[in-house]
């Protein structure tokens, strides 16, 4: 049959963009970040009964689906005043801690790894997973195969089904797990922590090995100083799935600790006339615009803010390599974006000892998971941690449970200011006047996007490469000198 | 041999939700012990585990393209899959990278890839219709995807 040609292939308006404007002189004068954003979600939900958003929320995004689940049961919880019992919500998070591990295991090694193994300015068809594989080893490559589907398994089994999870429900879960599943869960979860110590090993040898790959990582055009945001539990300890909201400034001082329901007294949202998303910043700081310090209100959240925002890991492994962190950066706490990833990485160790301790815990698998509501819904807040940072959902509903309004802030919301500042950034340290913007600068520019792991509302699509990124750069008149599509 | 008909998409958001309307609607006219009809929204290295154990795999998926037209067919090859093998997402890798990395680490993966992809408007409202035109391929794609499963391999 005759050949299709279709160009471009891909989504019109599925585009992440990134627009880079020269001035006269050919120097960069500004950037800007653009996300597609989905229409109509809150309108969706409105009139429908609340149990039913933790089901419909995993619909938002075919990246975290679980953590839409998650926040949106905890939201449900607060809406119908209901305490799940003690069994539920360790259930939930070993869950919660299985799709931790699945989502930076998949960052890490597809995204983050192959611009350190192949090189940040290698060539783009050798620079991704298969590249890889190929540099370090076939045998990786299916370590990471089994690993994910190790995380994915306990995911489902607990979830009720392969990726969209319909366990939670108002005051707790749907079913209880079995003795057998445990033990299944523990040998995977014993295996996750070995793979989460080979992974720091990889990142060891390859990346902090080498002093060029160093000075990348803690050079001015990948650095930002912003505030952080992160769950932290009654010890300050990084937390997935529960506790308080904690911030701390530029210089790593606690600001404040706050429950999620008070989110408005704390973030509030700022407007440009050229992006319908809107910049949250603190509220008490205010908005200064895309500047970073102290007396700007631009906060982080991401795996590096959370470690930011606590005051360590609640498990002895993530915790040696927490303080290993600090110590090589040179303390807390650590501005360089591209630090993100290294904060992944242990917090993939974090997840896979939590999962192996809560698989271990003598209540897993109590039959005990679920408080049948009995007050009358009317609002509540929830909140996780996202891989990618902090996940808002806010919910009101008449007495009857019905649906009148949802707000949720998701992580990419939070950080899209400062993931506008470090494109900025990296824009103008890497693209000099004169010089043409190869392939490999424009790939260093994107490197600074792509350390917040985005997640860009996108609708879980995969016919061809879902939600590709375009990189435009105009001269002063406007005009596109150059433009690159991935 | 083992087929997988996989549609894929966002069963909430309008015209993204076609080829899983279009796996729901096979699943009433199909009942074969060796045909697997499944609705899913996975992407990248997920993929391996959804196709791993399949001989051969249908996947229906929306698609827009420059000037096409809503409710327009297209029966696509694998190959298409290739000249867009380094599209980056920002998440994952896609669907030709998860594929070849799974080859190589030997995985039973399809040979037989084949893809109806409907030329879709609307993929970013939420809602659980699709538009006219759109509703309208999806009785066509449904034969079409019949025929093909009828066709000797």
């Amino acid at each position: 049959m005759a050949k299709i040609s279709i160009d471009p292939i891909t989504r019109l308006e599925g585009h992440g963009k990134i627009e880079i404007f020269l001035n006269d002189a050919g120097e960069v004068e500004n950037t800007y970040l653009q996300i597609p954003e989905l229409r109509g979600f809150e309108k969706f939900c409105e009139g429908r009964p609340v149990e039913e958003l933790p089901r419909i929320v995993t619909r938002l995004c075919g990246v975290c689906p679980e953590a839409h689940h998650i926040a949106s049961v905890k939201a449900t919880d607060a809406v119908y005043h209901v305490d799940p019992p003690p069994a539920a919500k360790k259930l939930r998070e070993l869950f919660y801690c299985a799709h931790m591990a699945h989502s930076h295991i998949a960052h890490f090694y597809a995204l983050a790894a192959p611009d350190f193994v192949l090189g940040p300015m290698s060539d783009p068809a050798q620079r991704n997973i298969l590249g890889l594989v190929a540099k370090v080893g076939l045998q990786i490559g299916g370590e990471v195969i089994k690993h994910r589907a190790y995380a994915q398994h306990i995911q489902a089994v607990i979830g009720g089904k392969a990726t969209h999870p319909v366990c939670g429900i108002p005051g707790g879960m749907s079913k209880a797990i079995t003795e057998e599943e445990r033990k299944d869960f523990e040998e995977k979860a014993k295996s996750l922590v070995e793979f989460s110590k080979y992974s720091l090993k990889l990142f060891n040898d390859l990346v902090l090995s080498n002093k060029e790959y160093v000075s990348l990582i803690t050079g001015d055009i990948y650095t930002m100083k912003s505030y952080y945001m992160g769950l932290v539990d009654a010890n300050n300890k990084v937390n997935f799935y529960d506790g308080t909201l904690r911030l701390v400034d530029p210089d790593g001082k606690e600001v404040v600790k706050f429950k999620a329901s008070e989110y408005l007294d704390y973030i509030a949202e700022h407007v440009e006339p050229w992006t319908y998303m809107k910049f949250p910043f603190l509220k008490k700081v205010g908005w200064k615009g895309f500047t970073e310090g102290k007396d700007s209100g631009v906060y982080r959240v991401s795996p590096l803010a959370r470690l930011n925002a606590a005051d360590g890991m609640a498990t002895p492994l993530a915790q040696e390599e927490y303080d290993r962190m600090y110590k090589t950066l040179g303390g807390k706490p650590v501005h360089a974006t591209l630090a993100f990833h290294w904060a992944r990485l242990i917090e993939l160790v974090y997840a896979s000892e939590r999962l192996l301790e809560l698989c271990r815990d003598k209540e897993i698998t109590s039959p005990n998971v679920r408080t049948i509501p009995t007050a009358t819904p009317d609002e509540g807040v929830g909140v996780v941690e996202a891989p990618r940072g902090v996940l808002i959902h806010h919910y009101k509903t008449d007495s009857k449970g019905m649906v009148k309004m949802v707000n949720m802030i998701v992580a990419t919301a939070h950080n899209y200011p400062a993931m506008n500042m470090s494109i900025n950034k990296a824009a103008k340290g890497l693209i000099k006047k004169g010089q043409p913007a190869t392939e490999g600068l424009l790939n260093m520019v994107e490197m600074a996007f792509r350390a917040y792991d985005p997640c860009m509302a996108c609708a879980t699509h995969n016919l061809p490469g879902q939600m590709p990124l375009e990189v435009t750069i105009r001269n002063s008149r406007g005009e596109i000198v150059q433009q690159l599509s991935r | 041999m083992k087929t997988l008909v996989l549609g894929l998409g966002n069963p909430i958001l309008s015209d993204d939700s076609v080829g899983c309307r279009v796996a729901a609607a096979l699943k009433e006219r199909i009942n074969s012990p060796d045909i697997d009809i499944h609705e899913a929204s996975v992407a990248g290295l997920d993929f391996l585990d959804v196709l791993t154990g399949y001989d051969r795999v249908i996947i229906i998926d929306a698609i827009q393209t420059k000037k096409g037209q809503p409710g327009k067919i297209y029966r696509l090859g694998p190959e298409i899959l290739a000249e867009t093998r380094h599209a980056g997402t920002p998440h994952d890798v896609n669907l030709a990278t998860a594929l070849e990395l799974g080859r190589k680490l030997k995985l039973h993966l399809p040979e037989i890839i084949s893809i109806f992809a409907i030329e879709v408007e609307d993929v970013t409202s939420f809602s659980e219709d699709c538009t006219p035109a759109v509703a309208k391929a999806i009785p066509e794609c449904v034969e079409m995807v019949v025929e093909e499963l009828q066709k000797p391999t």
